[in-house]
């Protein structure tokens, strides 16, 4: 490999410039261009690893889609990174599994917390600290849902280092633990499983970011495979819509605050 | 004797709370909150839990007291939601973590750190105790129609109260001193003793619950400077916030119903 260039974040070689402050964050870096597509003028800028970047526009602000890799120790890296170039607000755009029997395949999931169970926001904060999204984010992408018509669900998203453990626990050693652990968080309530949304929002917190995460839900809390109709259901285009008006409406209300947010910081001063 | 229909600690029966309940810690501030209801009527009041209950804009609301801590809110809690309570409104004070809470400012609770043993008896560790977002977008707005100073933001619910005070003193000392500068690193703007709790245990009983403090003490000001200034301080807009933001949920829930 030639060697680096020292002007650019180590792991997603970008520099200063190369992003805008809104930054979507799936998972897949196959899933970027996806995304890109529905930015104005979208620009390849970055691949390395498992980190892959466009840049576009977006009502005229500049608008990124850069990919996290699985798991959590990618996605802290990535937000880490991200940070140092100027991305104060991220958004998670992923797939994700079903933790209630009233969800149906291909509903949206819009994330208000996350469940740490992973082990990278542990070198961040003590394991009582919530995982929490910023509200605005939230309700952004809540209208973003609600504009696309997209059925969608409010709540809490299990963040968990292993894939298998959960869909395969039967077969892990420590088999009774994952199952009793995963009926506690259906029963708190959590809507679905994935893999990255706990870390991001710590990450973000003491970065003092804004993030937020819509998920689309699949599969079902008991495993079992989803039929061809419920397949059918799962569109992730409709995913995209949603996340991509939901920064809209994060972009104008970003506008419509900013003489407030001056006056408030002048405030702080 | 115990009635079996009363609940066994707060001693309320069916119809004796609205579906909105405010959650002071304080008993003696019961009376006060009531006082923003129209036609309030003093219910019950056993040990910590102290009961009114009024109407606001013609629905049936609450004012109860919790006690100071996770178990006795947690017990609180779960007998109202037994009288089919639905929203809960922690309104409380705490301590300001960040150098921009001002004393008198008011903290939106948006999650908090669950540094605290009852929510533990409902959910592991990893599970995060967040407000409704409903019940937190009303507060933000009530605090707006207050004109209330408002920050949105993390609370920390510790079980110790002097452990916060008076860290220096205690045998785990290096702990908690570590600990608390976690807490304020990771933005936390506030520090009380009931949040944490009061949010895991409505998640697991499928209720709202939400929270509004006033913030005192100060992380930048003396003491003299703080006393000064405390002496000119009252919980008005605290309990105005609250009554406005059970308003808002109040006319809400009728347009969706």
């Amino acid at each position: 490999m030639a060697t680096r260039d020292r002007s650019l974040q180590y792991h997603i070689q970008m520099k200063a410039g190369d992003v805008g402050r809104y930054v979507f964050v799936p998972g897949d870096p196959g899933r970027c261009e996806k995304i890109a597509a529905y930015f104005d003028n979208p620009v390849h800028v970055a691949q390395n690893r498992e980190y892959n970047t466009y840049t576009g526009t977006l009502l005229g602000a500049k608008v990124s889609v850069t990919s996290t890799g699985i798991g959590c120790p990618s996605t802290a890296i990535a937000i880490e990174e991200l940070s140092r170039i100027g991305a104060d607000t991220f958004i998670r755009v992923g797939t994700s599994g079903a933790m209630q029997e009233h969800i149906l395949a291909g509903d949206l999931g819009v994330v208000t917390a996350a469940i740490r169970d992973e082990g990278t926001s542990l070198h961040y904060l003590p394991i009582e600290f919530p995982a929490v999204a910023d509200i605005d984010v939230v309700l952004a992408l809540q209208e973003g849902a609600r504009r696309v018509g997209a059925p969608y669900h409010l709540g809490i998203s299990h963040s968990k280092d292993s894939f298998f453990g959960q869909h395969e626990p039967e077969r892990m050693p420590i088999a009774s633990q994952l199952q009793e652990r995963w009926k506690a968080w259906m029963a708190g309530g959590a809507i679905c499983s994935e893999m990255e949304a706990s870390t991001l929002f710590i990450v973000s917190s003491v970065l003092r970011k804004r993030a937020g995460g819509i998920m689309m839900i699949a599969g079902h809390p008991d495993q079992r495979p989803m039929t061809d109709e419920e397949l059918a259901r799962c569109d992730l285009d409709l995913l995209l819509r949603a996340a991509i008006e939901g920064l809209k409406v994060l972009i104008e209300q970003d506008r419509a605050n900013q003489p407030a947010a001056l006056a408030e910081q002048m405030h702080h001063a | 004797m115990h009635d079996a229909n009363l609940q066994y600690h707060v001693q309320l029966g069916p119809g004796d709370v609205g579906r909105y309940v405010l959650l002071p810690g304080d008993p003696g501030r019961c009376e006060k909150i009531a006082a923003y209801f129209d036609n309030p009527v003093h219910i019950a009041s056993n040990r910590e839990y102290t009961t009114y209950t009024g109407t606001l804009l013609g629905e049936k609301v609450s004012v109860t007291s919790t006690g100071i801590g996770g178990p006795s809110a947690a017990i609180a809690v779960e007998e109202l939601a037994k009288l089919e309570v639905d929203t809960f409104i922690r309104v409380g004070t705490a301590g300001g973590m960040q150098p921009f809470c001002r004393p008198g400012d008011l903290a939106i609770v948006t999650g908090a750190i669950r540094d605290e043993g009852t929510s533990l008896h409902y959910m592991p560790i990893e599970f995060p105790a967040v407000a409704n977002l409903q019940v937190v977008s009303a507060l933000r707005q009530a605090a707006q129609r207050v004109g209330a100073r408002a920050h949105l933001g993390i609370s920390q619910s510790k079980d110790s109260f002097y452990g916060e005070i008076e860290p220096a003193r205690m045998p785990v000392a290096p702990r908690l001193q570590r600990r608390w500068k976690a807490w304020v690193d990771g933005g936390a703007i506030c520090s009380e003793m009931e949040a944490a709790t009061i949010f895991i245990v409505a998640s697991v009983l499928g209720k709202r619950a939400g929270g509004v403090m006033f913030m005192g003490g100060s992380t930048i000001m003396s003491q003299e400077e703080y006393a000064a200034l405390a002496a000119t301080l009252t919980l008005d807009q605290l309990i105005q916030t609250a009554v406005e933001a059970v308003k808002i949920l109040i006319e809400q829930d009728r347009g969706r119903s």
